[in-house]
């Protein structure tokens, strides 16, 4: 199941990324995203992918792909490699997100980042009134069988983004489909995004 | 009707050709080969452009009779699966060279053939050639041909080692490339079990220090123990177990002796048996040797990023999950190289219990990815 919206997040994703950037996807999926990418913005474009039928998929689209686990093998490549890293919908899968949240930054100039809000208020309200884990269309898993391992609200991402030396340059709201200029935590947008996109860059010493 | 009259057409006899006939091919070891034969076979036609040559290179026990009935066995080619009409390697579509490598014993110059400065058979008196060398004479074979860039290299084993070579010493002449369940270089182990066959070999007193060419009595056994040996590291634990256990072969008791009470004692002869049939000893001393010694960073002192730091060419690297002979992690070491380059490289592990063989047996997954990079590659040249 994709969570992605591809018709709003790809545009969203596009819009942050210059012409002919490179770009790795890690956890790239069928490779769309980056096929969007190539058409919007002729990056030079590399993905990563854990499941290997979706990396046969990449391949018969040409795309340069590798078999592998965000939590793995991301330490394989060298510092500053890629313009822009992409992680849509993965970090909450992750054995480590902050491991992850780390190379990424580290493998590239900037990182965008994508995860569902788990503070929102139908989650909340799911928890507080039915007492019930949540299930919503970016959490459609029930408790028991979802591969989703770490999850967070928006504001958990900041602390965390802070605890690592990572800037939040920019956040997306993908209600109104604008990018604003990050201007710190802001309950509102806590709690009625659903997902968080965010760009982010590592804090140079 | 048509169809099948158009494969024929298609299909490719052996071809001899002879080059470096002016000038000799200079070696690592630092002896000379002139006018070297290399056995060599075709399929499908080089289109106008030249753009459409795909390279195989075959493994150690390989030959050039890649897609068609081998002249001794009466076997279809090695990798029919792969290569042949609708295929991932669509001799419909590509001009598909396949030569035997130098040292081998189809026909291209090796130690079984006669070496023309004293009209007797090299024996051992051929030199020493390496991985390096095998590429250098497949250049002049390419030259020959009129190909200025291959579309596409492959092969597995010692061909994805032949594979890297063409990646790192002529990389502008390749376009694409997919080694698979390949290594940079050999491991101890890999040595140590090369070693073994070539004792084994050496240990028959038949093989007489590499003069048996004109004798009734050639080192058969020593060949086929090497090849026995040589089987088992091609399989995984897994895959012997499921296919033969310890099941016993045409009896119900042990008979407490040395005939081969176990069904795998029989496969291993069988194939060491039907082995010698086909293949030279001397050339699997020689070729063994080259893999040893193979290093595809050796003349950079070691470093694979100064060895590849020319390549261009678009790679898929492929390793299989039970193959513990060039097991993943040698082949996610050409990855990392590759990436921290910028080189266009994909990476994928099929899940298979068909051990280090897998890239021979028809597996559906390799099937998949090969087709799925080369159409997706040659759409975009």
């Amino acid at each position: 199941m994709s969570l992605i919206n591809e018709k709003k997040d790809f545009k969203i994703i596009a819009d942050l990324i210059p012409t002919k950037s490179s770009v790795i996807d890690v956890g790239c999926n069928d490779g769309s995203l980056l096929e969007f990418l190539k058409e919007e913005k002729d990056i030079d474009g590399r993905g990563m992918e854990i499941d290997q039928q979706k990396v046969q998929l990449c391949l018969s689209k040409g795309i340069s792909v590798i078999e592998g686990d965000a939590d793995l093998d991301l330490y394989d490549y060298p510092d500053n490699l890629f313009d822009y890293s992409i992680l849509t919908y993965t970090l909450q899968a992750t054995k480590s997100p902050k491991n992850v949240l780390s190379e990424l930054v580290r493998i590239s100039s900037k990182a965008i980042i994508s995860f569902p809000n788990f503070g929102h208020w139908k989650i909340a309200t799911s928890l507080l009134l039915k007492r019930k884990m949540p299930i919503s269309e970016k959490l459609s898993y029930s408790w028991h069988e979802t591969p989703n391992l770490h999850f967070c609200t928006i504001n958990d991402f900041i602390d965390l983004c802070d605890e690592v030396g990572i800037r939040i340059e920019k956040q997306a709201n993908l209600k109104t489909n604008k990018l604003n200029k990050f201007n710190g935590k802001n309950l509102l947008n806590s709690y009625f995004n659903e997902v968080g996109l965010f760009l982010v860059s590592k804090i140079k010493n | 009707m048509l169809g099948g009259f158009f494969l024929v057409k298609q299909m490719s006899e052996n071809k001899i050709v002879e080059l470096a006939k002016e000038q000799a091919l200079v070696l690592d070891c630092g002896k000379s080969l002139k006018s070297i034969k290399t056995a060599y076979t075709t399929y499908g036609k080089l289109n106008a452009t030249k753009d459409n040559a795909i390279l195989i290179c075959h493994a150690l026990t390989g030959d050039q009779y890649v897609a068609s009935k081998h002249p001794i066995t009466k076997k279809e080619g090695w990798w029919s699966y792969i290569v042949g009409p609708e295929k991932p390697i669509d001799t419909n579509k590509f001009f598909v060279v396949c030569p035997n490598v130098i040292g081998g014993c189809m026909g291209s110059t090796g130690p079984k053939e006669v070496n023309s400065e004293t009209g007797k058979e090299y024996g051992t008196d051929f030199p020493v050639i390496t991985i390096a060398d095998m590429v250098r004479a497949q250049k002049l074979l390419i030259d020959y041909l009129g190909i200025e860039k291959i579309f596409c290299v492959t092969g597995g084993s010692m061909g994805g080692m032949l594979v890297l070579e063409w990646l790192s010493k002529f990389p502008k002449m390749v376009h694409s490339a997919i080694p698979i369940a390949t290594a940079t270089n050999h491991s101890a182990q890999n040595i140590a079990l090369n070693e073994l066959a070539r004792q084994s070999i050496m240990a028959d007193p038949n093989w007489n220090s590499g003069n048996y060419y004109n004798s009734d009595n050639k080192p058969l056994k020593g060949l086929s123990v090497a090849r026995m040996a040589a089987h088992i590291s091609y399989l995984s634990k897994d895959a012997l177990h499921s296919k033969f256990g310890r099941n016993l072969q045409d009896k119900n008791s042990l008979d407490y002796s040395f005939d081969a009470d176990f069904q795998i004692e029989s496969y291993l002869r069988h194939q060491g048996f039907t082995f010698v049939d086909r293949f030279d000893a001397n050339s699997y001393l020689y070729i063994t040797r080259a893999m040893d010694y193979f290093d595809v960073s050796s003349s950079n002192n070691g470093s694979l990023i100064e060895s590849f730091k020319n390549t261009s060419s678009k790679v898929l690297c492929i390793s299989f999950t039970s193959d513990w002979l060039y097991p993943t992690s040698e082949n996610k070491k050409i990855v990392k190289v590759f990436n921290a380059l910028g080189i266009n490289v994909s990476f994928i592990e099929i899940e298979t219990d068909g051990g280090h063989d897998s890239f021979l047996l028809e597996e559906p997954k390799l099937f998949e990815a090969m087709q799925g990079f080369i159409k997706s590659t040659y759409e975009n040249l």
